[in-house]
């Protein structure tokens, strides 16, 4: 894929967009990543080498750890690309995960 | 000669936390939050083998053809709006089971590439809507 396909494939879920929001607030270790996002460590993984890749993050070695940075430089390269139907399209899924997720939250209570 | 239109896809997933039959099922409902139907001012949706819908959203009106409906893992229709320039564009669904959830995948492919179709300005207002603190980051870092 190019660079632009890496770039809106990586902010196309959202897990990967709630990543981003995180560590836009600050750099961030690999462990305090997956803390905040209820899912499992490999798809944190996953999700960050699809970030990684799409140039949205940096890692750099701290001592033993490794810490994990946000770069925004690729969003705005591709804003002048976002097809009206990506934005349509995400929104739409988006709502209908939520409601599948609200669903069962319901059940489980 | 003027050379055709080149087209674009558009590829989405999902992990959906729900069966496949439940996830197909709720696709095709209008009262389901999330589904291109839900959100029509009006609605004509008929989702079976050359059943068509229509689709009338914020003053612009959407039409398409069902070709395949293969409950409950697939499901592909045309879709023809102002933004496809009047084209058949295609939107292909697939579900498939993980464990307890379902892999949702979203193809829409035969979308012109036009400047009409990638807004800059709307493009910006997206990001700006879904990432405000970054962005306002990102350009206070380039001055």
């Amino acid at each position: 894929m190019d660079r632009l396909s890496d770039v809106l494939t990586a902010i196309s879920h959202p897990a990967r967009r709630a990543i981003i929001g995180q560590l836009a607030t600050g750099p961030a270790r690999f462990l305090d990543i997956a803390d905040r996002h209820d899912t499992a460590l490999n798809a944190v993984t996953k999700h960050l080498k699809m970030l990684e890749r799409a140039g949205l993050i940096e890692r750099e070695k701290r001592g033993r750890e490794v810490i994990i940075s946000f770069r925004g430089e690729p969003l705005r390269e591709v804003a002048g690309w976002v097809h009206d139907y990506e934005r349509f399209w995400i929104e739409r899924l988006d709502q209908f995960e939520q409601h599948f997720r609200d669903k069962k939250k319901e059940k489980k209570k | 000669m003027k050379a055709a239109t080149d087209t674009i896809e558009l590829t989405f997933e999902r992990t959906i936390p729900a069966s496949p039959t439940q996830v197909f099922e709720g696709w095709l409902s209008p009262k389901v939050s999330g589904t291109p139907w839900n959100i029509a001012e009006k609605l004509s949706l008929d989702p079976k083998i050359d059943g068509f819908f229509y689709l009338h959203v914020k003053g612009i009106s959407h039409y398409g053809r069902f070709t395949e409906v293969e409950s409950p893992s697939r499901i592909r229709h045309t879709w023809v709006s102002p933004n496809t320039l009047g084209l058949e564009s295609i939107v292909t669904l697939t579900f498939k089971k993980q464990g307890a959830d379902t892999i949702m995948t979203l193809a829409h492919s035969g979308l012109p590439d036009t400047p009409e179709g990638r807004k800059h300005e709307q493009g910006w207002n997206y990001f700006l809507n879904t990432f405000p603190e970054q962005f306002g980051k990102a350009s206070r870092e380039e001055k």
